[in-house]
Protein backbone atom coordinates (compact mmCIF):
# COMPACT_ATOMS: atom_id res chain seq x y z
CA UNK A 1 0.00 0.00 0.00
CA UNK A 2 1.20 3.27 -1.14
CA UNK A 3 0.48 6.63 -2.24
CA UNK A 4 2.84 9.56 -3.27
CA UNK A 5 1.73 13.13 -2.34
CA UNK A 6 2.30 15.77 -4.44
CA UNK A 7 0.80 18.84 -3.05
CA UNK A 8 -1.44 20.02 -0.17
CA UNK A 9 -3.67 22.73 0.70
CA UNK A 10 -4.82 23.24 3.99
CA UNK A 11 -8.01 26.04 5.32
CA UNK A 12 -7.54 26.43 9.35
CA UNK A 13 -7.29 28.33 12.16
CA UNK A 14 -3.63 28.70 11.38
CA UNK A 15 -2.20 30.58 8.82
CA UNK A 16 -1.98 27.15 6.38
CA UNK A 17 -3.40 28.25 3.18
CA UNK A 18 -1.45 31.47 2.64
CA UNK A 19 1.70 30.41 4.20
CA UNK A 20 4.84 28.30 1.63
CA UNK A 21 6.51 27.31 5.11
CA UNK A 22 4.96 25.19 7.36
CA UNK A 23 3.49 26.47 10.60
CA UNK A 24 5.49 29.75 10.01
CA UNK A 25 4.01 31.77 12.43
CA UNK A 26 1.71 29.78 14.71
CA UNK A 27 -1.49 31.60 15.60
CA UNK A 28 -2.26 31.92 18.97
CA UNK A 29 -6.15 31.68 20.57
CA UNK A 30 -6.96 33.22 23.75
CA UNK A 31 -9.84 32.94 25.37
CA UNK A 32 -11.51 31.12 23.73
CA UNK A 33 -14.29 27.62 23.23
CA UNK A 34 -13.37 26.76 19.78
CA UNK A 35 -10.92 27.75 16.99
CA UNK A 36 -12.19 29.04 13.35
CA UNK A 37 -10.35 29.05 10.21
CA UNK A 38 -8.63 31.47 8.57
CA UNK A 39 -10.76 32.43 5.56
CA UNK A 40 -8.87 33.52 2.22
CA UNK A 41 -9.62 35.46 -0.06
CA UNK A 42 -12.30 33.11 -2.16
CA UNK A 43 -12.88 35.44 -5.50
CA UNK A 44 -9.13 34.53 -6.44
CA UNK A 45 -10.37 30.68 -6.98
CA UNK A 46 -13.77 30.98 -7.11
CA UNK A 47 -15.75 32.95 -10.03
CA UNK A 48 -18.30 35.16 -7.65
CA UNK A 49 -21.18 33.75 -9.68
CA UNK A 50 -20.20 30.10 -8.76
CA UNK A 51 -19.74 31.10 -5.29
CA UNK A 52 -23.01 33.12 -4.65
CA UNK A 53 -24.64 30.27 -3.18
CA UNK A 54 -22.02 28.18 -1.66
CA UNK A 55 -21.32 28.24 1.98
CA UNK A 56 -18.89 28.48 4.33
CA UNK A 57 -17.33 24.85 4.08
CA UNK A 58 -18.16 24.97 0.36
CA UNK A 59 -15.89 27.47 -0.44
CA UNK A 60 -13.26 26.72 1.76
CA UNK A 61 -13.67 23.21 0.55
CA UNK A 62 -13.51 24.34 -2.92
CA UNK A 63 -10.65 26.67 -2.42
CA UNK A 64 -8.39 24.26 -0.88
CA UNK A 65 -9.05 21.50 -3.24
CA UNK A 66 -8.26 24.04 -6.19
CA UNK A 67 -5.56 25.24 -4.70
CA UNK A 68 -4.09 21.65 -4.52
CA UNK A 69 -4.71 20.59 -7.87
CA UNK A 70 -3.21 23.56 -9.31
CA UNK A 71 0.14 22.94 -7.22
CA UNK A 72 0.18 19.39 -8.19
CA UNK A 73 -0.32 20.84 -11.95
CA UNK A 74 -3.81 18.49 -12.43
CA UNK A 75 -6.64 19.34 -14.30
CA UNK A 76 -8.61 16.59 -13.98
CA UNK A 77 -7.65 14.07 -11.60
CA UNK A 78 -8.76 10.42 -12.25
CA UNK A 79 -10.69 10.67 -8.53
CA UNK A 80 -12.49 13.27 -6.42
CA UNK A 81 -12.90 11.21 -2.96
CA UNK A 82 -14.09 13.83 0.08
CA UNK A 83 -14.59 12.29 3.65
CA UNK A 84 -16.76 14.74 6.27
CA UNK A 85 -17.87 13.59 9.44
CA UNK A 86 -20.63 15.86 9.48
CA UNK A 87 -21.23 17.77 5.70
CA UNK A 88 -22.43 20.68 5.56
CA UNK A 89 -23.94 21.65 8.61
CA UNK A 90 -24.78 25.19 8.12
CA UNK A 91 -27.26 24.59 5.20
CA UNK A 92 -28.49 21.94 6.90
CA UNK A 93 -29.38 23.77 10.01
CA UNK A 94 -30.60 26.67 7.56
CA UNK A 95 -32.08 23.34 5.64
CA UNK A 96 -34.15 22.28 9.06
CA UNK A 97 -34.79 25.88 10.30
CA UNK A 98 -36.83 26.89 6.69
CA UNK A 99 -38.90 23.86 7.10
CA UNK A 100 -39.88 24.57 10.73
CA UNK A 101 -40.54 28.40 10.10
CA UNK A 102 -42.51 27.62 6.71
CA UNK A 103 -44.47 24.80 8.14
CA UNK A 104 -42.90 22.54 5.44
CA UNK A 105 -44.43 24.60 2.87
CA UNK A 106 -42.72 26.70 0.09
CA UNK A 107 -38.99 25.54 1.07
CA UNK A 108 -36.15 27.03 -0.89
CA UNK A 109 -34.25 24.25 -3.26
CA UNK A 110 -30.74 25.88 -2.40
CA UNK A 111 -29.90 25.04 1.73
CA UNK A 112 -31.70 21.65 0.98
CA UNK A 113 -29.46 20.80 -2.60
CA UNK A 114 -26.18 22.07 -0.22
CA UNK A 115 -26.82 20.50 2.98
CA UNK A 116 -25.51 16.91 2.42
CA UNK A 117 -21.98 15.11 2.50
CA UNK A 118 -21.16 15.30 -0.82
CA UNK A 119 -22.22 18.65 -2.06
CA UNK A 120 -18.14 19.72 -1.90
CA UNK A 121 -17.06 16.91 -3.95
CA UNK A 122 -20.05 17.49 -6.60
CA UNK A 123 -18.97 21.55 -6.29
CA UNK A 124 -15.24 20.47 -7.20
CA UNK A 125 -16.34 18.39 -10.15
CA UNK A 126 -18.82 20.58 -11.22
CA UNK A 127 -16.41 23.64 -11.48
CA UNK A 128 -13.60 21.13 -13.00
CA UNK A 129 -15.91 19.22 -15.16
CA UNK A 130 -14.47 16.63 -14.00
CA UNK A 131 -16.86 13.68 -14.42
CA UNK A 132 -14.61 10.43 -13.12
CA UNK A 133 -14.89 8.91 -10.16
CA UNK A 134 -16.54 10.90 -7.37
CA UNK A 135 -17.15 9.86 -3.71
CA UNK A 136 -17.64 11.00 -0.61
CA UNK A 137 -17.12 9.31 2.88
CA UNK A 138 -19.48 10.49 6.19
CA UNK A 139 -18.39 7.95 8.68
CA UNK A 140 -17.82 10.09 11.43
CA UNK A 141 -14.08 9.85 13.12
CA UNK A 142 -13.26 7.59 10.05
CA UNK A 143 -14.82 10.03 7.55
CA UNK A 144 -11.09 10.86 6.03
CA UNK A 145 -9.35 7.91 6.80
CA UNK A 146 -11.82 5.89 4.24
CA UNK A 147 -11.58 8.26 1.57
CA UNK A 148 -7.59 7.89 1.95
CA UNK A 149 -8.17 4.39 2.05
CA UNK A 150 -10.75 4.45 -1.10
CA UNK A 151 -8.11 6.65 -2.96
CA UNK A 152 -5.19 4.31 -2.05
CA UNK A 153 -6.88 1.09 -3.23
CA UNK A 154 -7.67 2.75 -6.88
CA UNK A 155 -4.03 3.65 -7.17
CA UNK A 156 -2.85 -0.04 -6.19
CA UNK A 157 -5.66 -1.26 -8.16
CA UNK A 158 -4.69 0.78 -11.09
CA UNK A 159 -7.86 2.21 -11.44
CA UNK A 160 -6.62 5.79 -11.30
CA UNK A 161 -3.26 7.68 -11.53
CA UNK A 162 -3.57 11.09 -9.69
CA UNK A 163 -6.89 11.47 -7.26
CA UNK A 164 -7.98 14.10 -5.20
CA UNK A 165 -8.35 13.08 -1.66
CA UNK A 166 -9.68 15.91 1.00
CA UNK A 167 -11.43 16.17 4.30
CA UNK A 168 -13.81 18.86 6.06
CA UNK A 169 -15.63 19.69 8.47
CA UNK A 170 -17.00 22.57 9.87
CA UNK A 171 -18.01 24.58 13.28
CA UNK A 172 -21.11 26.22 13.32
CA UNK A 173 -22.86 28.33 16.38
CA UNK A 174 -25.26 25.27 16.34
CA UNK A 175 -23.12 22.67 16.00
CA UNK A 176 -21.31 23.86 19.07
CA UNK A 177 -24.21 24.57 20.83
CA UNK A 178 -25.23 20.66 20.70
CA UNK A 179 -21.96 19.18 20.75
CA UNK A 180 -20.93 21.86 23.70
CA UNK A 181 -24.53 20.07 25.91
CA UNK A 182 -22.68 16.53 24.82
CA UNK A 183 -20.17 17.73 26.57
CA UNK A 184 -17.45 17.30 24.18
CA UNK A 185 -16.14 20.97 25.14
CA UNK A 186 -13.67 22.42 28.07
CA UNK A 187 -16.27 24.47 30.04
CA UNK A 188 -14.15 27.18 30.37
CA UNK A 189 -12.29 29.13 27.63
CA UNK A 190 -8.90 27.99 26.96
CA UNK A 191 -5.07 29.47 25.54
CA UNK A 192 -4.82 27.06 22.13
CA UNK A 193 -1.14 26.91 22.49
CA UNK A 194 -1.26 25.51 26.39
CA UNK A 195 -4.26 22.95 25.68
CA UNK A 196 -2.57 19.69 26.47
CA UNK A 197 -1.80 21.72 30.21
CA UNK A 198 -5.30 21.79 31.20
CA UNK A 199 -7.21 19.45 33.80
CA UNK A 200 -10.65 20.21 33.01
CA UNK A 201 -12.45 17.46 30.75
CA UNK A 202 -13.13 18.42 27.15
CA UNK A 203 -11.11 19.87 24.47
CA UNK A 204 -11.32 22.44 22.33
CA UNK A 205 -13.54 22.43 19.31
CA UNK A 206 -12.36 23.39 15.81
CA UNK A 207 -12.87 23.06 12.29
CA UNK A 208 -11.24 22.22 8.98
CA UNK A 209 -10.54 21.55 4.81
CA UNK A 210 -7.60 19.73 3.79
CA UNK A 211 -6.63 18.42 0.46
CA UNK A 212 -4.06 16.04 -1.49
CA UNK A 213 -2.92 15.21 -4.61
CA UNK A 214 -2.09 11.75 -4.78
CA UNK A 215 -0.55 9.60 -7.14
CA UNK A 216 0.27 6.46 -7.75
CA UNK A 217 4.08 6.32 -9.04
CA UNK A 218 6.71 9.03 -7.89
CA UNK A 219 6.73 12.24 -9.68
CA UNK A 220 9.14 15.15 -10.03
CA UNK A 221 6.16 16.56 -7.44
CA UNK A 222 6.34 14.15 -4.96
CA UNK A 223 7.61 15.12 -0.81
CA UNK A 224 6.13 12.49 1.10
CA UNK A 225 4.99 8.96 0.54
CA UNK A 226 1.59 6.98 2.79
CA UNK A 227 2.92 3.59 3.13
CA UNK A 228 -0.38 2.34 5.52
CA UNK A 229 -2.98 3.20 7.28
CA UNK A 230 -5.09 1.40 9.63
CA UNK A 231 -8.48 1.89 11.57
CA UNK A 232 -9.85 0.53 14.68
CA UNK A 233 -12.64 0.55 16.20
CA UNK A 234 -12.86 0.90 20.06
CA UNK A 235 -10.47 -1.00 21.50
CA UNK A 236 -10.55 -3.33 24.17
CA UNK A 237 -7.39 -1.50 26.15
CA UNK A 238 -4.23 0.09 25.78
CA UNK A 239 -2.11 -3.54 25.19
CA UNK A 240 -4.79 -3.51 21.56
CA UNK A 241 -3.47 -0.08 20.77
CA UNK A 242 0.01 -0.68 21.19
CA UNK A 243 -0.07 -4.02 19.18
CA UNK A 244 -1.62 -2.12 16.41
CA UNK A 245 1.26 0.42 16.95
CA UNK A 246 4.18 -1.81 16.78
CA UNK A 247 3.18 -3.49 14.00
CA UNK A 248 4.40 -0.60 12.14
CA UNK A 249 8.16 0.40 11.74
CA UNK A 250 9.81 2.37 14.00
CA UNK A 251 9.02 5.92 13.69
CA UNK A 252 11.69 8.81 13.62
CA UNK A 253 8.43 11.27 14.68
CA UNK A 254 5.41 10.47 16.28
CA UNK A 255 2.50 12.90 15.90
CA UNK A 256 -0.23 12.41 18.69
CA UNK A 257 -3.90 13.39 18.45
CA UNK A 258 -3.64 15.13 21.63
CA UNK A 259 -6.48 17.20 22.87
CA UNK A 260 -6.76 18.46 25.93
CA UNK A 261 -9.24 15.79 27.50
CA UNK A 262 -7.46 14.41 29.81
CA UNK A 263 -9.02 10.70 30.07
CA UNK A 264 -8.48 10.66 26.27
CA UNK A 265 -4.82 11.59 26.35
CA UNK A 266 -4.25 9.39 28.92
CA UNK A 267 -3.92 6.89 26.55
CA UNK A 268 -1.40 9.24 24.10
CA UNK A 269 0.92 9.83 27.41
CA UNK A 270 1.07 5.80 28.19
CA UNK A 271 2.28 5.53 24.82
CA UNK A 272 4.92 8.39 25.25
CA UNK A 273 6.28 6.99 28.52
CA UNK A 274 5.34 3.44 26.74
CA UNK A 275 6.43 2.28 23.16
CA UNK A 276 7.53 5.79 22.22
CA UNK A 277 9.87 6.66 25.54
CA UNK A 278 12.84 6.86 22.78
CA UNK A 279 10.39 8.39 20.25
CA UNK A 280 10.27 12.39 19.87
CA UNK A 281 6.91 12.94 19.39
CA UNK A 282 4.39 16.41 18.85
CA UNK A 283 0.70 16.97 18.55
CA UNK A 284 -1.26 19.31 16.39
CA UNK A 285 -5.01 20.08 17.65
CA UNK A 286 -4.14 22.50 20.07
CA UNK A 287 -3.16 24.37 15.96
CA UNK A 288 -6.77 22.91 14.99
CA UNK A 289 -9.38 22.24 17.41
CA UNK A 290 -11.03 18.93 18.12
CA UNK A 291 -13.43 17.62 14.63
CA UNK A 292 -13.99 14.50 13.10
CA UNK A 293 -11.54 14.83 10.35
CA UNK A 294 -8.86 16.74 12.28
CA UNK A 295 -6.58 13.48 11.10
CA UNK A 296 -6.21 14.94 8.05
CA UNK A 297 -4.45 18.13 9.13
CA UNK A 298 -2.48 15.68 11.15
CA UNK A 299 -1.28 14.71 7.90
CA UNK A 300 -0.50 17.52 6.20
CA UNK A 301 1.66 18.48 9.00
CA UNK A 302 3.23 15.50 8.59
CA UNK A 303 3.88 15.69 4.89
CA UNK A 304 5.35 19.24 5.49
CA UNK A 305 7.97 18.38 8.00
CA UNK A 306 8.97 15.41 5.44
CA UNK A 307 9.40 17.93 3.09
CA UNK A 308 11.07 20.88 5.32
CA UNK A 309 13.14 18.03 7.33
CA UNK A 310 11.82 20.52 10.09
CA UNK A 311 9.89 19.61 13.52
CA UNK A 312 8.00 23.35 13.78
CA UNK A 313 8.64 24.28 18.16
CA UNK A 314 4.97 25.00 18.82
CA UNK A 315 4.29 20.92 17.53
CA UNK A 316 7.38 19.36 19.58
CA UNK A 317 5.76 17.17 22.66
CA UNK A 318 9.34 17.20 24.48
CA UNK A 319 13.03 17.98 23.81
CA UNK A 320 14.56 14.91 21.96
CA UNK A 321 16.63 15.41 19.49
CA UNK A 322 15.17 15.10 15.77
CA UNK A 323 17.68 13.79 13.37
CA UNK A 324 16.42 13.28 9.66
CA UNK A 325 12.48 12.58 9.09
CA UNK A 326 12.44 9.75 6.79
CA UNK A 327 9.16 8.11 8.80
CA UNK A 328 6.45 9.60 10.43
CA UNK A 329 3.72 7.68 12.61
CA UNK A 330 0.23 9.56 13.30
CA UNK A 331 -2.22 8.18 15.67
CA UNK A 332 -4.85 9.45 16.61
CA UNK A 333 -8.34 8.88 18.15
CA UNK A 334 -11.81 10.62 18.25
CA UNK A 335 -13.56 9.90 21.97
CA UNK A 336 -11.73 6.86 22.36
CA UNK A 337 -13.95 5.10 19.90
CA UNK A 338 -12.25 6.09 16.12
CA UNK A 339 -8.67 5.17 15.91
CA UNK A 340 -6.31 5.43 13.47
CA UNK A 341 -2.65 5.00 12.08
CA UNK A 342 -1.07 6.82 8.94
CA UNK A 343 2.54 5.96 8.34
CA UNK A 344 4.45 8.35 6.50
CA UNK A 345 7.24 8.38 4.56
CA UNK A 346 10.03 10.62 2.22
CA UNK A 347 9.85 9.61 -1.04
CA UNK B 1 -45.00 48.68 -13.23
CA UNK B 2 -41.86 50.82 -12.67
CA UNK B 3 -42.13 50.69 -9.22
CA UNK B 4 -42.90 46.87 -9.32
CA UNK B 5 -39.83 46.09 -11.55
CA UNK B 6 -37.33 47.81 -9.20
CA UNK B 7 -38.94 45.68 -6.26
CA UNK B 8 -38.73 42.60 -8.13
CA UNK B 9 -34.62 43.50 -8.81
CA UNK B 10 -34.03 43.91 -5.27
CA UNK B 11 -36.33 40.99 -4.25
CA UNK B 12 -34.18 38.80 -6.88
CA UNK B 13 -30.77 40.13 -6.04
CA UNK B 14 -31.37 39.08 -2.10
CA UNK B 15 -33.15 35.48 -3.26
CA UNK B 16 -30.31 34.71 -5.25
CA UNK B 17 -27.40 35.89 -3.51
CA UNK B 18 -26.18 38.19 -6.25
CA UNK B 19 -24.11 40.40 -4.03
CA UNK B 20 -21.89 42.05 -6.21
CA UNK B 21 -24.79 43.13 -8.02
CA UNK B 22 -27.26 46.19 -7.93
CA UNK B 23 -30.65 46.71 -9.35
CA UNK B 24 -29.65 49.29 -11.87
CA UNK B 25 -27.03 46.15 -13.42
CA UNK B 26 -29.86 44.41 -14.00
CA UNK B 27 -31.27 45.03 -17.84
CA UNK B 28 -35.32 44.27 -17.15
CA UNK B 29 -35.55 43.46 -20.53
CA UNK B 30 -32.70 40.75 -20.96
CA UNK B 31 -33.25 36.90 -20.34
CA UNK B 32 -32.13 35.97 -17.04
CA UNK B 33 -31.40 32.75 -18.01
CA UNK B 34 -27.82 31.59 -20.06
CA UNK B 35 -26.97 35.07 -22.09
CA UNK B 36 -28.18 37.56 -19.87
CA UNK B 37 -27.74 37.42 -15.78
CA UNK B 38 -26.10 33.90 -16.51
CA UNK B 39 -28.63 32.27 -14.11
CA UNK B 40 -29.27 28.09 -14.12
CA UNK B 41 -31.96 25.53 -13.08
CA UNK B 42 -31.58 25.94 -9.11
CA UNK B 43 -32.15 29.67 -9.82
CA UNK B 44 -35.70 28.89 -11.71
CA UNK B 45 -36.36 26.91 -8.54
CA UNK B 46 -35.67 29.91 -6.43
CA UNK B 47 -37.85 32.50 -8.40
CA UNK B 48 -40.49 29.71 -8.76
CA UNK B 49 -40.68 29.94 -4.82
CA UNK B 50 -39.89 33.55 -4.50
CA UNK B 51 -43.14 34.35 -6.97
CA UNK B 52 -45.36 31.79 -4.51
CA UNK B 53 -43.76 33.52 -1.23
CA UNK B 54 -44.03 37.36 -1.82
CA UNK B 55 -46.82 37.48 -4.48
CA UNK B 56 -49.18 34.00 -4.08
CA UNK B 57 -48.81 32.94 -7.44
CA UNK B 58 -47.87 29.56 -8.32
CA UNK B 59 -46.47 28.74 -12.16
CA UNK B 60 -48.36 25.61 -12.91
CA UNK B 61 -46.42 24.15 -16.17
CA UNK B 62 -42.67 24.11 -16.92
CA UNK B 63 -43.96 26.18 -20.42
CA UNK B 64 -45.86 28.75 -18.57
CA UNK B 65 -42.20 28.81 -16.43
CA UNK B 66 -40.20 29.69 -19.72
CA UNK B 67 -42.49 32.36 -20.14
CA UNK B 68 -43.31 33.95 -16.41
CA UNK B 69 -39.10 33.68 -15.63
CA UNK B 70 -38.11 34.96 -19.12
CA UNK B 71 -36.61 38.68 -17.92
CA UNK B 72 -37.85 40.70 -15.21
CA UNK B 73 -40.33 42.55 -17.07
CA UNK B 74 -42.54 39.46 -17.98
CA UNK B 75 -42.11 38.73 -14.34
CA UNK B 76 -43.58 41.75 -13.52
CA UNK B 77 -46.25 41.54 -16.16
CA UNK B 78 -46.95 38.11 -14.61
CA UNK B 79 -47.44 39.74 -10.92
CA UNK B 80 -49.39 42.66 -12.45
CA UNK B 81 -51.75 40.00 -14.70
CA UNK B 82 -52.33 37.56 -11.64
CA UNK B 83 -52.72 40.21 -8.75
CA UNK B 84 -55.80 42.09 -10.48
CA UNK B 85 -58.37 40.12 -9.58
Amino acid sequence: MEAFINSLSAISPQNTFAEEKLLHEAREYNNVRFLRCVEPQYSTFIDPMASRRMSRIIKMGVCSAIKCLQEAGINNPDAIITGTGMGCVEDTGRFLASIFENEEKLLNPTPFIQSTHNTVGASIALILKCKNYNNTYGHRGFSFESALLDGIMMLQEEEANDILVGALDELTPDLFTITDRLGFWKKDPVNNLHLKDYRSRGSLAGEGTTFFSLSRTKNEKSFARIRSLQTFLKPAGQREIEKKLTDTDKPDLVILGINGNPPGDEIYNHLKSGIFVNTPAAYYKHLCGEYDTSSAFALAMAAGIIREQHVPDIMKLDSKPVGAIRNILIYNHLRNVNHSVIQVSSC
Amino acid sequence: MEQLVQKLKEEIITALNLSEMKPENIDEKAPLFVDGLGLDSIDALELTVLLEKKYGLKINTSEEGKKVLLSVNSMAEFIRENKKG
